[in-house]
């Protein structure tokens, strides 16, 4: 390597710190995003995660400056950007269908910011070279993007953003069109990217894995509505409402009514059972009040045979299916008129089929108790 | 039938239907006009002779009229080639772009509603327009901006005008047709990339629609080249187009050997305009892929 593309190499060392302050964004009588802050940091791998119409492609879209908020102010260091016209804000897009331009060769699409920026000629190369080198792609430079495979357009989007060295990376869905392989290839090729450069990153999935394989933290949306932000394992253990926990990760959902408390136990009455649950998971909620209960498959145990005499939260159940997962063994147990779902390690599964009586059974401190919405 | 129809006409039987159509009523006429432009006019109530084959009808079609109605038709065509472009690109560009996609139906509707009406009876509505005593002569003399009637119809200008009305939703079409599969999506990221509205339209949108650009071209300048109702009812004694010219040799004088080899003429100079504009657009595109080329470092 030479020293001119050594001066090239990292491309921006500094990520942006992004601030969003009560953003709104109306398309008519259709409100997408209703009242939403949000605190980027500086060099964070932060994912939006919501289901289709969450407004978090929106929010991507007021960040990168193709819409203009309804109201509100999003600050780029500490500078309001929300005005901006996309072209002049150091911000840099991924977008879901790359959107290379088909007249240009890979090294010629990367080289476009460059040239817009009125980067001196000399440099250009040098730093085409680099960001190839930086995705893998330079064996490609000079082919067409309908000459390339969907992984290797994606890594060619991802450096025609990177060679920029934007303040604020934002990935729109770039993995939705992958298959399943090369999605958890470029999963990890992204983290590494970004442990790299230190770039912030801003990336908008509705895959709760890669969600959570990826992020530093995860905005759970809904409804135009931030539900809860934190870390993947924050958000898994301790979902803030019953949308989050049910949105990440499987969850068997019982509706019930809030009932005596006994030492350090408090008794939720369900339909079908009682369960019991500790004292503080109930604490919010008043004697009376109807609450819904959740429990993770992987937390229910499956035992054959009737459950035990006196043991707490154990229910009596018929396996209606089965399946091999690999891993795990999930169960769907018929528990009075509703079904269960349990998962276990598949070292640990019980001989049980099919028709089969079985007890399922849960700690108490494993039960999350949500308002009912 | 499916097996007895591929078997009397090989593997391309759905495409039979245009093969032959275009054998019968275009490969046939023109091999008859070419073979035709070697004989000659016999005597004054036969039309055409081939018992003596010749190239004596092109020399005596290279009369002095005939080229300067030829330069002059040429001239026409190429500039009303270049106006029906510079019209178009606007308009397809903002009704490709700049309108929601459930009113470009409507729009592409009214511009299309002209084609809809008799060729002859829209160009007999410009001469109404353009008479010194008609409406735009008045209102123009009205308004100070004219001294005396206006004095365009029955002149080259006025089959200028004329032609470029008539043939720009053949410009229209495929100029936004072009436009709008380029898609919003790279327009988006040329801006998110740095490129102003400028920019991006002439490296972005302009570049991906010219083969739009190459279509509307060929539609407006092939038939406007031939063209000759526009300037036989708007050009008058002084602004025949060599349409005119070759019709008048088979209607009028009945000489079809000499309407024939001017017809050729006009087919081949026709084709070797199409053929320099293409080779200098080929050229310009090698220059700039030249200029815009990466030196890569490294690789």
């Amino acid at each position: 390597m030479t020293t001119t593309s050594q001066q090239a190499a990292s491309p921006a060392t500094t990520g942006g710190r992004l601030t969003i302050r009560e953003i709104r964004k109306d398309y008519g009588e259709h409100t997408a995003i209703k009242r939403l802050d949000l605190e980027v940091r500086a060099g964070e791998f932060l994912s939006l995660l919501g289901p289709s119409g969450c407004g978090k492609t929106t929010l991507l879209r007021m960040i990168a400056g193709f819409e203009e908020p309804t109201s509100g102010a999003i600050e780029l260091d500490g500078e309001d950007i929300a005005m901006l016209p996309p072209y002049k804000r150091p911000v840099n897009t991924v977008f879901q269908s790359y959107a290379l331009f088909p007249h240009m060769s890979v090294a010629e699409n990367v080289a476009y910011g460059l040239k817009r920026a009125k980067v001196a000629k000399k440099d250009i190369g040098p730093r085409v070279s680099e960001a190839l080198r930086l995705v893998r792609m330079e064996g490609f430079a000079e082919r067409r993007p309908d000459m390339l495979s969907g992984g290797q357009r994606q890594r060619a989007a991802l450096a025609r953003a990177l060679v920029n060295r934007p303040r604020v990376l934002l990935l729109d869905e770039p993995m939705s069109a992958l298959d399943r392989k090369l999605r958890e290839e470029m999963q990890l090729e992204l983290i590494r990217l970004h442990t790299d450069i230190g770039l912030t990153f801003v990336f908008v999935t509705h895959d709760q894995e890669e969600a959570l394989a990826m992020s530093d933290r995860i905005v759970v949306m809904n409804d135009g509505v931030v539900q809860q932000i934190g870390e993947a394992e924050e958000i898994y253990q301790a979902p803030a409402n019953a949308f989050v926990a049910g949105f990440i990760g499987k969850q068997n959902f019982v509706a019930a009514t809030v009932g005596n408390t006994d030492g350090d136990t408090t008794v939720l009455h369900g339909e079908t059972a009682d369960l019991e649950v500790p004292v503080a998971a109930a604490r919010d909620f008043a004697h009376g009040i109807t609450v819904q209960a959740a429990i993770r498959p992987e937390v229910v145990a499956v035992a054959p045979g009737a459950p035990a005499g006196g043991t707490r939260n154990a229910v009596a159940g018929t396996v209606v299916g089965e399946s091999f997962l690999g891993d795990v063994v999930q169960y769907l147990v018929r528990v009075g008129d509703r079904e269960v779902l349990a998962r276990v390690p598949a070292v640990a599964a019980p001989e049980v089929h099919e028709g089969d009586a079985v007890a399922l059974s849960w700690a108490p401190e494993a039960v999350q108790v949500f308002g009912d919405e | 039938m499916r097996r007895f129809a591929a078997k009397i006409l090989g593997p391309g039987a759905l495409a039979f239907p245009t093969w032959a159509y275009a054998v019968f009523f275009f490969v046939v006429p023109v091999a008859l006009v070419l073979f035709y432009s070697f004989g000659y006019k016999p005597d004054e109530f036969t039309t055409v002779a081939t018992d003596r084959l010749s190239l004596e009808r092109y020399a005596e079609s290279m009369t002095g009229s005939f080229l300067a109605t030829f330069a002059a038709t040429l001239r026409i065509s190429v500039l009303g080639t270049i106006l029906c472009l510079l019209i178009s690109v606007p308009f397809a560009y903002w009704l490709a772009v700049k309108v929601p996609a459930n009113r470009r139906g409507v729009l592409l509707a009214i511009v299309m509603v002209p084609f809809w009406t008799n060729f002859l009876v829209r160009t007999l509505g410009w001469q109404i327009i353009l008479s010194p005593d008609g409406f735009l002569s008045d209102g123009l003399q009205q308004l100070g901006l004219l001294s005396g009637p206006l004095n365009i119809l029955y002149t080259r200008a006025a089959v200028q005008i004329g032609v470029v009305y008539n043939y720009l939703p053949l410009m229209i079409l495929p100029l936004f047709v072009a436009m709008d599969s380029a898609g919003q999506a790279l327009r988006e990221a040329s801006y998110d990339l740095g490129a102003g509205r400028l920019s991006t339209f002439f490296r972005i949108t302009m570049p991906l629609a010219m083969p739009g650009v190459a279509s509307g071209c060929l539609l407006v300048f092939i038939p406007l080249t031939g063209d000759y109702v526009t300037a036989t009812v708007l050009g008058g004694a002084n602004g025949s187009m060599i349409g005119q010219i070759i019709a008048n040799q088979f209607n009028t004088a009945q000489n079809w050997a000499l309407g024939a080899a001017m017809a050729v003429v006009l087919i081949l100079v026709t084709l070797a305009v199409v053929a320099v504009a293409a080779a200098v657009l080929w050229l310009g595109r090698l220059i700039t892929a030249r200029l815009t080329r990466v030196q890569l470092e490294g690789i």
